[in-house]
């Protein structure tokens, strides 16, 4: 493998030369990086193309605006972070770096292609999860700390939208864990290249649940109610200036772009019709960059529903469907078992 | 909680969504209706009543202008090494209503297509005489120098659409 080879080279050990690339280059912060950059401009140009705009155009015209992104960021890099009298300093400046850090670990176990992976571990399907799991505490100290009737709303509708979606999400997983038997992502990839068949195909209904999930816990459109900007500012954001807000933002990305990186490799085979490094992890990117233009779309379809109507469409109608999916993979794990 | 039941119309959801999602995948293929405007400009309709021009040649000084004035925008001022008095202008309180160009007896006055320009301060709004024949010129030269003219035109099939005007001046 190149690793390995790159690791008796500079004289480190592989699982070091690992644990450091991964959550930082690939799949991990430097493809994010990358990512949210030419998603966040694709989302305003989307948004634009539905309702008949143009979109950003101004900076760099020839490539349809796409540096406009660079420009924010570098406007926002320089302006000043301003930390309100009132609020918690210490709890205030390190929730956002927290809850980034969250991402770029859980970032460590996804692998972005065959081998590219930080850790490998015979229950690796469960700890990006678990440290998703996390950043809704983080989000809840943010919010509490910035010392804002906002933010505090925002924090507390944080909590109750995850509540109702990690449940879906974690039926969902273990529908998956439960079809292969395994609760190893790797282990799940090789089986579906194995049987030709990527997941989506066997268990549907445990792809579309994870889907909406993950749309619910990265607080895109139909049920974006934490950020809720017609209502409560940006949520539990509101008190962040300059690059703390950048980190903000970028965290929402960063949990969608770990969550369809999840999704391409649970459900759509991974890096399915090739199995070099380099291809593999391009089929994974791409597959990935593809559900994040998905669920950027949905943003121009759909207006936001209220906290009520989320509460009961998860726990009413997608859990009992989350249940179906469940007897779905016990199904399909003793016809296909041998 | 409430023991009513609204009574909604049923409607079938798997339908709804593909409907709402095909609609903004069917208006995503055609053009944007923008009208680009620091590149392109709305056609002027006829008669259009912009800032008020101003010749200083011509004016003979009668006054009549500040006289209808409705908003006081024109006052009559005393230019020294002149015997008439002349009139001045206040563009932060002209409301465009053009009678000071109707009610002209020498045509001295009058319309331009232009009223957007930016002011950063109050004072420079209020003009003398001099000061406004001099800024005339000036919007005079912006008229000329302006940008290609496009036409809103009503479309069956996206709503809105601009075309190209034939009388924009200079280009026939």
């Amino acid at each position: 493998m190149v690793l390995e080879q790159l690791a008796t080279q500079i004289g480190l050990p592989e699982w070091l030369l690992r644990g450091v690339l991964a959550p930082l280059v690939y799949p991990g912060l430097g493809a994010f990086a990358a990512v949210a950059l030419f998603i966040i401009w694709a989302e305003r140009k989307i948004a634009a193309k539905v309702q008949m705009r143009v979109g950003p155009l101004y900076v760099s015209r020839h490539l349809g605006g796409a540096l406009q992104l660079l420009a924010d960021g570098i406007r926002i890099a320089f302006q000043e972070i301003i930390i309100p009298v009132t609020v918690e300093r210490k709890a205030y400046v390190a929730a956002p770096i927290f809850a980034f850090a969250i991402i770029a670990a859980s970032l460590a176990v996804i692998p972005g292609g065959p081998g590219v992976y930080g850790f490998s571990s015979s229950v690796s399907l469960l700890v990006p999860f678990a440290l998703l799991g996390l950043i809704p505490i983080v989000i809840a100290v943010m919010g509490w700390a910035s010392n804002n009737k906002f933010t505090y709303i925002g924090a507390g509708r944080e909590i109750l939208v995850t509540v109702a979606g990690e449940v879906t999400l974690l039926a969902s997983l273990l529908a998956t864990a439960m079809m292969y038997g395994s609760l190893d992502i790797n282990e799940i990839v090789t089986m579906q290249i194995e049987a030709g068949i990527p997941g989506i195909v066997v268990n549907p209904i445990a792809a579309f649940l994870f889907f909406v999930a993950a749309l619910l816990m990265t607080d895109r459109i139909p049920f974006d109610v934490v950020l809720g900007e017609q209502e409560i500012v940006q949520g539990p954001y509101t008190e962040y200036t300059g690059l703390l807000f950048v980190l903000n933002m970028a965290l929402d990305y960063g949990k969608l772009y770990a969550l369809m990186l999840l999704f391409s490799d649970l459900f759509l085979g991974g890096w399915m019709p090739f199995n070099g490094v380099l291809l593999g992890s391009l089929a994974v990117f791409i597959k990935t960059l593809v559900l994040m233009l998905i669920a950027i779309f949905l943003r121009s379809v759909y207006g936001r529903m209220r906290i009520d109507q989320i509460a009961s469409m998860f726990w009413s109608r997608l859990f009992p469907l989350a249940l179906v999916s469940l007897v779905v993979s016990a199904v399909v794990h003793i016809v296909y078992t041998p | 909680m409430g023991e009513e039941k609204s009574s909604r119309p049923r409607i079938n959801l798997i339908k709804a969504h593909i409907d709402a999602i095909s609609a903004a995948l069917r208006r995503m293929t055609k053009p944007p209706m923008t009208l680009m405007f620091p590149d392109y400009e709305e056609a002027w309709p006829e008669g259009y009543r912009g800032f008020i021009l101003y010749d200083y040649d011509t004016c003979i000084g009668c006054s009549l202008c500040a006289q209808i004035c409705p908003a006081r925008a024109i006052k009559m001022y005393r230019v020294p090494g002149d015997k008439r008095i002349r009139p001045g202008y206040n563009v932060g309180r002209c409301i465009f209503c053009g009678l000071c160009v109707d009610i002209c007896p020498v045509d001295a006055l009058s319309y331009s297509y232009v009223h957007d320009e930016v002011y950063s301060e109050v004072n420079p709004m209020n003009m003398d005489p001099i000061d406004w024949a001099l800024w005339s010129k000036r919007i005079k030269e912006k008229e000329k120098s302006a940008k290609p003219k496009l036409k809103p035109v009503i479309d069956e099939d996206i709503g809105l659409r601009y075309e190209v005007t034939k009388n924009v001046e200079g280009e026939e």
